[in-house]
């Protein structure tokens, strides 16, 4: 037998409701939540799609931790040591806890709760609208189309890799702290078309600029969790580190190249 | 009420590209989704899309292909479309960003895939539907076009013959809206969820093509329905069939490449349903792993291939296996992947009903016939997308929506029907759903004969009546999934019934639909298509004829 704690909510109510079920063999978080929504309380309420960690839908907290719930099995996750990784951090004391055949299921942070385990994505959407998430190719496709070489394809691949699912902005301590800070997935993306060899000179500034601020790159603590509870292998932190660097660079290609008009 | 030119239901690849060609023509267009966009199906694809791009290829040959691995039941005027239109569709997609795999020259990758003559299968690893879907909801969001997330559509508004919009549930709230649209693109994917086995997301329970059916739109050839020779077993999780196409290879329990008995030439790489079929005797006679399946070995290809290639699916195998494909055999067994059949549609998805269109997979137009090529799915999303897309922005200029009395109308029966599902007792879905799922699995499956479809349609019959007593017990105003399982429960079953009747009825053997009591294919009485129209006493069958222009029918053999 295994236990889910699950946090509920409902409006103003929250509350903890422990279900009991039988663990069948290769039993994901997600099928044990599909046990309680199926047989146990119909009211229960979690996003779902595909069940095999593409589809970017069943993010939440699992012992503390952000991550899909259908790639999560509960054989691993019911013995597992939890850490309150929200605390976590250089001073803070980590609140250490083992599990004894129960896991504790809690919707994904620093996103608004709309009921049970199903938080508010319109947030996390719109920050990611804010870097203009496409190529901004034109109409005329070059004759066999675009060449790429496989380095740079490989270069861009682990990037285009992100399934948004908001994981990462649940781990993130810049994203609890400031609502305005565009976040782990949205940075990332960005990194992913400035990358692009399809993508305008042009469009390719503007990116860097847009990100230039407080509210871009330079709100990440550069603590590396995104990258940690990333399940597709994306390295957020890694893009932002880019972008920073890339910054002081474009800056003094464009005064070397504002310095020659000037010349002429 | 909410209106706009033209809506789309469903938010995957040949919804998003069916929204995307309205818009640059000008329409106003919107989507329609129980999920966001990204969380469609599509993105989980993950060998390929088939283009004839190499100079050496030519869309003839591609064409010739999906007729012969169709079993010729495809209607070739439209493969020929979709084998012409490919190359621009898919260098489009490219040019919007897609991010193909590359050969050495940095040109797009292209593997082989089965029942091809060529390596024409274009991808992105193993993410290919990620990759594409990705691109287009990209491009949807520059286009600016407004979607609905969220919403399940419970209704065709149908109103003097004509398709003008639909009822949805918003699912954050429960409310019932009306959507007025003067046409309406069904773009809904398939229905692979009725099966017990199926590499589909759990959302795929067929409902966009019950709507239609509903409506009076014909469903077509839906006996048809493509098993994936490869899905892990436990989870049935999709492994691409590129992992063939890389040289993977198929051993049974004494370590034989059975294949070489059932497709000596082609091996790994004959057809989905032919390799099915090898993988379902080998398990059957006794050949296969305790408790049923077989072994798919890509050991041989290095892990830096697997990593490069197959990635996806090496993680799939960690994550849900516990096993590394780098040096485990990874254990599958078939499961159901793919509809070939869907709502009767033309080669510009129109469907018999005017104002609707029917694309991808909950679409039957029909270039698949009796059994899909690995890679022409994809394919058929984006190009069948785009045509209904343009067609019905081409077409919407003065056609009106009828009075907002009509729409009351339906959103008040809409309501009752609703609030006629809610009750303490009553039978609890899930129940009901998993018998159909039992019975597709066990007679409607890899192979079918007399005995075993009449007791599933017996038993789907029974089950209709039993889904009557369903009710919900959850209350909950807000996301509702008990609700949202108990309406769209009735679409599953009748869909289950139809895919049932219709290979009861077809006394023959033709791609995936297999009659181990009629073992060869009729074309002298069965070279046509099923339509099976919605009666109150079930389905009525009526069949239609095949369009052959270029490629007589001759035996299928690889």
């Amino acid at each position: 037998m295994v236990n889910l704690k699950i946090k509920r909510q409902d409006g103003e109510r929250i509350w903890y409701e422990t279900f009991q079920m039988e663990e069948t063999q290769g039993m994901s978080v997600m099928e044990a939540l599909f046990y309680v929504q199926e047989r146990l309380d119909g009211s229960i309420c979690f996003r779902y799609s595909c069940r095999g960690a593409v589809c970017g839908s069943c993010s939440m907290l699992i012992n503390k931790v952000p991550r899909l719930a259908c790639r999560t099995q509960v054989s691993d996750a019911r013995s597992e040591m939890t850490v309150d990784a929200v605390q976590w951090g250089p001073l803070a004391r980590p609140a250490v806890r083992f599990a004894r055949d129960e896991i504790l299921i809690e919707p994904l942070p620093n996103l608004k709760v709309l009921r049970d385990l199903i938080v508010d994505m319109e947030h996390f959407y719109e920050l990611l609208d804010h870097i203009k998430p496409w190529v901004s190719s034109g109409k005329e496709v070059p004759e066999g189309g675009n060449l790429m070489s496989p380095e740079l394809e490989q270069k861009i691949e682990v990037y285009t890799n992100c399934i948004l699912c908001a994981v990462c902005h649940g781990s993130c301590p810049a994203a609890a702290r400031d609502e305005t800070y565009l976040g782990p997935a949205a940075l990332a993306k960005a990194w992913r078309f400035y990358l692009d060899p399809r993508e305008h000179e042009q469009e390719k500034q503007a990116r860097l600029e847009a990100v230039d601020n407080e509210s871009g790159v330079w709100g990440c603590d550069v603590v590396f969790k995104c990258t940690a509870v990333c399940p597709k292998k994306v390295t957020p932190t890694q893009g932002i580190i880019s972008q920073r660097k890339q910054i002081p660079i474009q800056k003094i290609r464009k005064a070397i190249s504002r310095g020659k008009k000037h010349e002429n | 009420m909410i209106a706009h030119d033209i809506i789309v239901i469903g938010g995957g690849l040949a919804g998003l590209r069916a929204a995307l060609e309205a818009s640059a023509r000008g329409a106003d267009v919107a989507v329609i989704s129980k999920v966001h966009p990204i969380r469609s199906h599509s993105v989980a694809a993950q060998g390929g899309i088939n283009a004839a791009l190499a100079s050496d290829d030519t869309w003839e040959a591609h064409a010739l292909d999906t007729v012969k691995g169709s079993d010729y039941l495809a209607d070739q005027d439209a493969v020929e479309i979709l084998c012409r239109d490919a190359p621009e569709r898919v260098l489009e997609m490219e040019q919007w960003g897609t991010l193909f795999s590359r050969t050495p020259n940095g040109r797009i990758a292209q593997r082989p895939f089965g029942g091809a003559g060529f390596a024409r299968t274009c991808y992105a690893g193993d993410r290919t539907g990620h990759n594409l879907l990705h691109t287009l909801y990209e491009q949807v969001l520059r286009a600016g076009i407004k979607v609905y997330r969220e919403w399940l559509v419970t209704k065709l508004v149908v109103d003097n013959g004509k398709c003008t919009g639909l009822i949805a549930l918003h699912t954050p709230d429960s409310k019932l809206e009306a959507f007025k649209a003067k046409a309406t693109i069904l773009a809904t994917g398939g229905y692979g969820r009725i099966y017990q086995r199926s590499t589909n997301a759990i959302i795929n329970r067929g409902f966009g093509i019950s709507l239609a059916y509903h409506a009076g739109v014909p469903l077509q050839d839906m006996e048809f329905v493509q098993f994936h020779p490869t899905t892990l077993w436990g989870t049935n999780i999709l492994i691409t069939e590129g992992a063939r196409g890389e040289g993977g290879y198929l051993y049974n329990n004494v370590h034989e490449r059975f294949m070489s008995r059932y497709a000596a030439g082609a091996m790994e790489l004959a057809p989905r349903d032919i390799v099915a079929r090898a993988i379902q005797t080998e398990i059957d006679e006794g050949r296969g792993f305790p408790g049923g399946y077989v072994h798919l070995d890509i050991t041989h290809l290095g892990e830096k291939r697997i990593q490069e290639r197959l990635g996806g699916i090496r993680q799939i195998c960690i994550d849900f296996a516990g096993l590394d494909p780098v040096r485990d055999n990874i254990p599958i067994q078939p499961g159901q992947h793919y509809s070939m059949g869907g709502v009767s549609s033309d080669k510009n998805g129109m469907t018999p009903l005017e104002g609707l269109y029917a694309v991808g997979e909950c679409a039957c137009v029909s270039v698949h016939g009796a059994n899909r090529l690995g890679g022409n799915s994809l394919l058929d999303t984006i190009v069948f997308g785009k045509r209904a897309g343009e067609h019905a922005a081409d077409h919407i200029s003065g056609k009106e929506t009828p009075s907002d009395e009509t729409y009351r109308g339906a959103l008040k029966d809409e309501a009752r029907s609703i609030s006629d599902l809610m009750g303490e007792e009553g039978e609890n879905f899930a129940a009901v759903r998993d018998e159909l799922r039992s019975v597709m699995q066990q007679d409607v499956g890899v192979f079918r004969d007399r005995s075993g479809l009449e007791r599933a349609v017996e038993i789907i019959s029974q089950l209709i009546e039993k889904g009557r007593s369903v009710q919900v017990k959850s209350n909950a105003r807000s996301f509702n999934y008990e609700l949202l399982n108990a309406i769209e429960l009735k679409g599953m079953l009748e869909l289950g019934q139809v895919i049932a009747m219709g290979a009861l009825v077809r006394e023959e053997s033709r791609g995936a639909h297999y009659r181990t009591d009629f073992l060869e294919r009729d074309d002298e009485h069965w070279l046509k298509h099923t339509l099976a129209y919605q009666t109150p006493d079930g389905p009525r069958l009526e069949y239609k004829d095949v369009t052959i222009t270029n490629f007589m029918p001759k035996r299928r053999e690889y």
